[in-house]
């Protein structure tokens, strides 16, 4: 049984060309920094991979309010909600690792206790939190709605993630493209390529939060007919012994 | 028909149920560290060179962190020892620094060093590079234009 279908593949290889795009205009089209030289290369990686991270956990929070509102999809929803953070806990681990080392070369420093950088440990440690919660339960439909409840909470960390850098005094500098004034401080093929990795990114996501969802909806319907198959056994066994009678 | 089970299995403390308890255990320590370490931190306030002796929190009888950018031709590395001059707003702070700090420290670039003052130096025991949000392409042009324009 394969969860790959025609969309999931269609959406796998554009993410494969678009990630090959990115690969080759961060290394050799792109220009470095004038100040940081070739450690702006990060970027590319770095910046989407936090985009997607906040995108995968606000889709998990959606996805957690539809599973408690709409109760005959309740398990539907959940499994989104599940792959989301999922993928979004990988993409945020991305995010630090790749600012860490970012940081190394820019700041002089792997890491520091600083509002932006302590406020994105705190949500990945959260969404670990979540991702470990929803596996306590063995009863579906209770999983669902306890790890619903969690993630309509913790979402509620990604503002203050996100304006840590306005709301203190942060070496993190403030945002470059979604900043309040609504200025683009990055030069043109940057610029691109930075949308390109947040395309690329974005596919790989789908991608994967699709082939995790079904994977997961694959292991219920395996334990429903696993249920199913020991009742007929246990009903021909039955049968059997009224029939010896 | 009868379908209550006919061995009761041992309940099984397996693995597979407990390691996602220690895992969201481990999780909210984790948290909770990290909230100690942030607001431990946050006893280094942050202040901006104008600020020192006059904001409250940045006491110069205490450890504290202070912004600034470094002066042009203030910068001088003698035997492991990195010396300059900080300013903000008009208001310069020497720092004196025992290594070389790493990133991209230079002049003209904004920096946050850590340590006490003591008569009237920052003695710092670590430097950091705060570079801006903004993206430039490297090329000659722009090089001479950045240094031209860099402590303007």
């Amino acid at each position: 049984m394969t969860t790959g279908t025609a969309t999931t593949r269609v959406i796998g290889w554009i993410a494969i060309l678009t990630t090959a795009w990115v690969v080759v205009s961060a290394f050799f089209l792109t220009p470095a920094d004038v100040i940081q030289g070739d450690s702006v290369r990060i970027m590319y990686v770095h910046v989407p991979t936090a985009w997607i991270a906040y995108l995968a956990f606000v889709i998990t929070a959606v996805a957690s309010g539809c599973s408690l509102v709409r109760k005959h999809r309740t398990l539907g929803f959940d499994r989104v909600a599940g792959a989301s953070a999922e993928v979004g806990v990988l993409f945020m681990a991305m995010t630090l690792i790749t600012g860490s080392l970012w940081g190394r070369l820019t700041w002089g420093t792997f890491w520091q206790w600083d509002p932006r950088l302590t406020t994105t440990l705190f949500l990945f440690v959260t969404y670990v939190g979540y991702l470990a919660i929803r596996r306590v339960d063995v009863d579906p439909v209770r999983r669902a709605r306890r790890s619903a409840v969690i993630a309509l909470l913790a979402v509620l960390e990604i503002p203050l993630v996100h304006f840590s850098v306005v709301l203190w005094r942060s070496l993190h500098q403030e945002a470059s493209v979604l900043n309040t004034d609504g200025d683009v401080r990055l030069d043109g093929l940057m610029l691109f390529t930075l949308f390109s990795g947040v395309v690329a990114f974005t596919l790989m996501f789908v991608w994967l939060v699709m082939h995790r969802q079904r994977l997961t909806a694959l292991s219920d319907v395996e334990r429903v007919v696993g249920l199913d198959a020991s009742i007929a056994a246990r009903r021909a066994e039955h049968a059997g012994g009224v029939r010896a009678t | 028909m009868d379908l209550t089970p006919r061995h009761v299995p041992e309940p099984r403390r397996s693995s597979r149920r407990l390691l996602p308890v220690v895992v969201a255990v481990l999780a909210s320590v984790i948290g909770l560290v990290i909230v100690v370490m942030f607001l431990t931190s946050s006893i280094d306030y942050y202040c901006n060179v104008d600020e020192v002796g006059v904001r409250e929190g940045c006491d110069d009888t205490r450890r504290v962190r202070v912004q600034g950018s470094v002066d042009e031709g203030s910068l001088q590395s003698r035997a492991g020892n990195t010396s300059f001059v900080m300013s903000f707003n008009g208001v310069s702070l020497p720092v004196n620094y025992e290594g070389e700090p790493g990133g991209v420290f230079q002049e003209c670039i904004p920096v946050v060093a850590h340590g006490r003052i003591v008569d009237g130096v920052l003695l710092a025991t670590r430097i950091e590079v705060k570079h801006s949000n903004e993206y430039e392409a490297e090329n000659a042009d722009r090089l001479e234009e950045a240094e031209k324009s860099a402590c303007s």
